[in-house]
């Protein structure tokens, strides 16, 4: 757990991924704790989300077919691909190591699900969420909603949270 | 900024390593260039080729089968199983082929009521047609 690590350690930043908050130098002793807790959390539910898609890639091609948005060779080769950058991300932020470029990815994810399941429904197709496979299988589109955004809120205040980096992601 | 970026370019370029390999072990099995068939599962092509001997059951809810339908399609969802599979009997025939649609690709209604007349009613000659009411849909346009 480095980034739980990192999270304690004294101030050590490089100004290029400092928050506004942590600029204005209101970090806080909570903060150290919550933020790579949450972190962590956050992180968790991404590689959990996208174990379950690495681990069936062609459900998950359905799902993504189920969109109507790309097509099927085009939604294949998302589908082998998508779960490990969740995975990969969902790392990164776990551990705390590269947590900005991880934030970027993973606040990209959630919004492009986001417009993609809202163009959905306002194309009146009926979804069935694939993001936590069968868990999420009967989820309404509120419930899909609530948890994206949920999830956008948490990454979003990640973002401005961004605790101190560890001298391994000043080298980067 | 640009170590953000840099970051996470490296991140997603991190990614392409496991999903490369589980794309080449998946090689010959994935379906590239069009949906996989599940188990239980038929094209619309070979249940067109089926002809008159093919029962259409619709697992949609109600509003849905109300709304529009496969011709001749007998209505069977999880709701009103007790009440509507009576009437689904009386027309099945031993001789038949049954083939239930949901939806879409993805939707479950249509494997679940399947699987339902399989294990429950002890049908034999039970499918799901691949793409539901949505390749239905498609098949028409074209």
């Amino acid at each position: 757990m480095g980034g739980m690590a990192g999270g304690a350690e004294k101030v050590k930043t490089s100004s290029h991924v400092q928050s506004p908050l942590m600029r204005s130098g209101t970090s806080s002793a909570p903060r150290l704790y919550v933020v790579p807790a949450l972190a962590a959390l956050i992180g968790g539910i991404f590689i959990y989300a996208g174990a379950l898609k690495a681990w069936d890639p062609v459900k998950f091609a359905n799902d993504i077919q189920n969109f109507r948005i790309l097509s099927w060779p085009v939604g294949v080769r998302l589908a082998f691909y998508l779960p490990w950058v969740e995975i990969v991300a969902g790392l990164a932020l776990f551990i705390g190591w590269m947590r900005s470029g991880a934030l970027a990815i993973l606040s990209a994810l959630t919004v492009i699900f986001i417009i993609a399941t809202v163009s959905a429904r306002t194309r009146g197709i009926d979804l069935e969420c694939g993001c936590f496979g069968a868990a999420s299988k009967n989820w309404s589109f509120t419930s899909h909603m609530a948890v994206l955004i949920g999830l956008l809120a948490a990454v979003v205040l990640l973002w401005f949270w961004n605790p101190p980096q560890s001298a391994r992601n000043s080298a980067l | 900024m640009r170590a953000m970026f840099r970051q996470a370019l490296l991140l997603l370029g991190l990614a392409f390593l496991p999903a490369i390999g589980q794309a080449v072990y998946h090689r010959s099995s994935a379906p590239w260039n069009q949906p996989a068939l599940r188990e239980g599962e038929v094209r619309l092509e070979q249940a067109r080729d089926w002809g008159d001997s093919v029962i259409w059951v619709d697992a949609r809810p109600d509003e849905q089968f109300e709304r529009d339908r496969i011709p001749l399609a007998v209505p069977l969802n999880q709701d009103r199983w007790d009440e509507l599979l009576p009437q689904f009997l009386e027309k099945w025939s031993p001789d038949k082929r049954v083939i239930v649609y949901c939806s879409t690709l993805s939707c479950a209604l249509s494997h679940d009521v399947a699987r339902r007349l399989r294990e429950q009613a002890g049908l034999p000659n039970v499918y799901v047609l691949n793409g539901g009411w949505e390749a239905w849909q498609e098949a028409l346009k074209k």
